[in-house]
């Protein structure tokens, strides 16, 4: 009994290790062969000639190169709402709170981050309906909006990495500053956060790499297939998740399809570039306490 | 489109927990050094894959598939989404469970390593028993990541709203409901239903975080 | 010696608790510039929170309960430090604190310095160039250094990583110093370095050290103060320490 037990267990393990990796390779393998062969300028600006395309002097058909904006400012919308807002609460729970305040804003947190993005891009459909039929009769979604609930989505991600960075400092640095007669907000400020900068800066990397690929918020806050580049923050835009969801279901033409796997590839490497970025930062910061 | 969601999620949770759990024997027993690292590394990286790539890929590799073997329906189908969704929750699952027992290992795996255990039953007897709430804790925050996905089963499952009767029928999740009635912009009815929908979901979850609250578990949002 | 001056630091009836549980129970002692006062005591006698309740470092921590006075004398003033006598940041430049783990932040060598001086002092240019000198030669470092202030603090040796804590302290111009096992991590020959020069540095400032080291303790210490259970349960002086049957007895006894 024990022995088939372990023997099982064994199969298992193996099966379960060989099966992931067979899947990730196969995935990766599909989307490389038939994304590589996609990725050229035209995928980027379609028929328009690259520098007026970059100048915005025509507009673009058919490029990704518009979702690709639309992504960025997505993205750096989303980091100049959550990330000060995160590092700032992180702070406020590694270093202020009280154990009553800690528990129950470590329970908002948690709550937070196990919001399904699909139900915080609801949050922020419904807070433009309430806007409109209130005092903004105008109101409707769009980039300002989608990057205020990505934002938001994010959140937990910086609070989370800025205050176990924090957490992360040995006793004995974090009593130095105390015993040299800095205050409590001079230590935070100039020998903790910036013993904390890496970790912190890792847990942002990962935060952007979550909003460049969320697609679910966006759906209901104002992504369109086709919109150009967005010249306001109340304009509707594109998204190079949502181009890649949209041509999935939509595409037209071989050609179509080539493109979506490109940009598939194109969001992967992106995402994949960001991952790496945090990982190394994250392994310093290991190092550097290990060497002590 | 409740039974949709849970089923869904359920069966996600079935093919993934295992999984997971054969990984974490993987790196903490039978495979050390390199080949363990590597495999933790493979898992993280997983966890950077966007949820749309996911969703873009099965579409045109499992699908296909899917329709050629079995010959029922369109191929788009909760096993698709099933399929799917497990290697998207897995590395949330296996992450929990991973960092659980790397605290718990050096002591206990030199205790069990007295007693004469192999690595296979120094995993079995010793580090999945002492890693009890860990295991509650991934199955649970697993379990949160499945039901809250919209993407996968958007894209996968077919979005028939009806009962999900078997593996090959096409359903419709509460996350997809909410996508598609908003999306599609329709003024119908269904728009109460949005939020309904909405609503179950946000206190599904809330349940879930307070479930790992209690578990002991930190839910580090991976 | 300064055998009948008044004493700088004066702990009387010094209760610390931890969440409801005591750790140091009525302690009262004197620190007298000139001599160095070593604690001794089995690990959780309360050495390292005695130190700490000195500078108001167990503040720091959760749940702490301090009752009882710690009275400090400074230029003809006196006061009690948990009674607003002075503002907390200045107590604790005051009354300086040496870790067992020199303490260096992943800085450069004069960041290290010059950090606190100008974040608490507010000193810059010259007068702050001249500080840093100042306190590097007092504990010897500065021939040593003195090329290479811009190197991260990280690449000196433990020994000098532990003098360059001491000058950092020794900058900010304290009246007490407070060490906590400041040798512990350190060689032999380090350690003795180390030694010379708070023996030199006697003359200046009251200390107050911990040491886990009986042979340290016969070649620092001016006077031994034995902590048991949170209590002081003995005081010996030099005299004590050379006659070895009182000396086999404390070794017993603590260690």
């Amino acid at each position: 009994m024990q022995k088939t037990l372990d023997r099982l267990l064994t199969c298992l393990a193996w099966l379960s290790g060989g099966g992931t990796l067979l899947a990730v390779s196969l995935l990766l393998v599909f989307l490389a062969s038939h994304g590589m062969p996609g990725i050229d300028a035209a995928l980027f600006f379609g028929d328009t000639p690259w520098l007026d395309a970059l100048l915005a002097r025509k507009p673009i058909f058919g490029g990704i190169w518009p979702a690709l904006v639309g992504t960025f400012s997505l993205v750096f919308l989303a980091s100049v709402f959550s990330i000060p807002l995160g590092i700032a609460s992180g702070i406020y729970l590694a270093e202020y709170a009280s154990d009553h305040r800690h528990s129950l804003l470590d329970f908002m947190v948690d709550l937070l981050s196990g919001t399904p993005s699909i139900v915080m891009g609801l949050f922020g459909f419904t807070a433009i309906l309430a806007l409109r039929k209130t005092f903004l009769p105008g109101a409707r979604t769009g980039l300002l909006l989608a990057g205020l609930c990505i934002g938001l989505l994010v959140l937990p991600y910086v609070i989370r990495t800025t205050e176990s960075a924090l957490e992360g400092i040995p006793d004995h640095l974090r009593l130095l500053g105390p015993s040299l007669g800095l205050t409590r907000w001079q230590n935070i400020n100039k020998v903790l956060l910036p013993l904390a900068g890496r970790g912190i800066l890792s847990g942002a990397i990962l935060a952007v790499g979550r909003a460049a690929e969320d697609t679910a918020v966006i759906l209901l806050t104002g992504v369109v297939a086709h919109a150009g580049i967005p010249g306001s923050l109340a304009d509707k835009f594109e998204a190079l998740p949502f181009r890649i969801y949209y041509l999935a279901a939509e595409h037209r033409s071989p050609q179509e399809l080539e493109q979506g796997f490109a940009t598939a590839l194109v969001l992967l490497l992106l995402t994949g570039l960001l991952f790496l970025a945090a990982v190394l930062l994250q392994r310093s910061v290991e190092r550097r306490w290990k060497t002590r | 489109m409740c039974a949709g969601s849970l089923a869904l999620a359920i069966l996600s949770l079935v093919v993934a927990y295992p999984a997971a759990l054969g990984i974490c024997t993987l790196v903490h027993g039978l495979a050390r050094g390199l080949s363990a690292r590597f495999l933790l590394a493979l898992v993280h990286f997983m966890t950077s894959i966007p949820t749309v790539v996911y969703g873009f890929v099965s579409v045109f590799l499992l699908v296909p598939r899917l329709r050629e073997w079995f010959a029922v329906g369109s191929g788009f189908s909760l096993l698709a989404a099933v399929l799917t969704l497990s290697l998207l929750i897995l590395p949330t699952i296996t992450l929990v469970l991973h960092s659980r027992m790397e605290q718990l290992d050096p002591t206990l795996r030199l205790a069990a390593e007295a007693m004469g255990f192999t690595p296979v039953q120094q995993v079995r007897c010793v580090l999945l028993p002492a890693a009890a709430r860990g295991l509650t804790a991934a199955a649970v925050l697993g379990f949160g990541r499945a039901v809250g996905d919209t993407l996968v089963s958007l894209m996968l499952a077919g979005n028939a709203a009806q009962f999900p009767h078997s593996l090959f029928a096409s359903i419709r999740t509460l996350t997809a409901h909410i996508g598609l009635v908003l999306a599609t912009d329709s003024q119908s009815m269904a728009y109460q239903s949005v939020f309904a929908a909405g609503l179950l979901l946000f206190l599904l979850t809330g349940a879930v975080s307070l479930l790992i609250r209690k578990s002991g578990g930190k839910n580090r949002g991976l | 010696m300064t055998e009948r001056a008044a004493p700088i630091v004066e702990v009387s009836d010094l209760t610390v608790s931890f969440s409801g549980k005591p750790v140091l129970d009525a302690v009262t002692l004197s620190l007298w510039t000139g001599r160095i006062t070593v604690l001794v005591g089995s690990s959780g006698s309360g050495k390292t929170t005695l130190l700490r309740a000195i500078n108001r470092l167990n503040e720091c921590f959760p749940h702490c309960r301090t009752e009882g006075a710690v009275r400090l004398k400074l230029e003809g003033r006196s006061g009690d430090i948990y009674k607003d006598f002075l503002p907390l940041p200045e107590v604790r430049r005051r009354v300086g604190m040496v870790f067992q783990t020199p303490a260096v932040l992943p800085f450069s060598i004069l960041k290290n310095l010059t950090l606190p001086l100008r974040v608490t002092l507010g000193i810059w240019g010259n007068v702050l160039s001249d500080r840093v000198e100042r306190a590097l030669q007092e504990v010897s470092l500065w021939d040593e250094v003195k090329d290479r202030l811009q190197d991260a603090a990280t690449t000196l040796s433990g020994g000098q990583q532990q003098r360059l804590c001491l000058a950092r302290i020794l900058a900010l111009e304290p009246r007490v110093l407070l060490l906590d096992e400041p040798t512990a991590s350190l060689d032999f020959r380090t350690t003795h370095k180390i030694e010379e020069l708070l023996a030199r540095l006697k003359e200046r400032y009251a200390i107050l050290a911990v040491s886990h080291s009986l042979s340290q303790v016969r070649r620092l210490a001016d006077r031994v103060l034995v902590l048991r259970e949170g209590r002081i349960a003995q005081e010996l002086d030099p005299q004590h320490l050379q006659d070895t049957h009182a000396f086999q007895a404390l070794l017993d006894e603590v260690f």
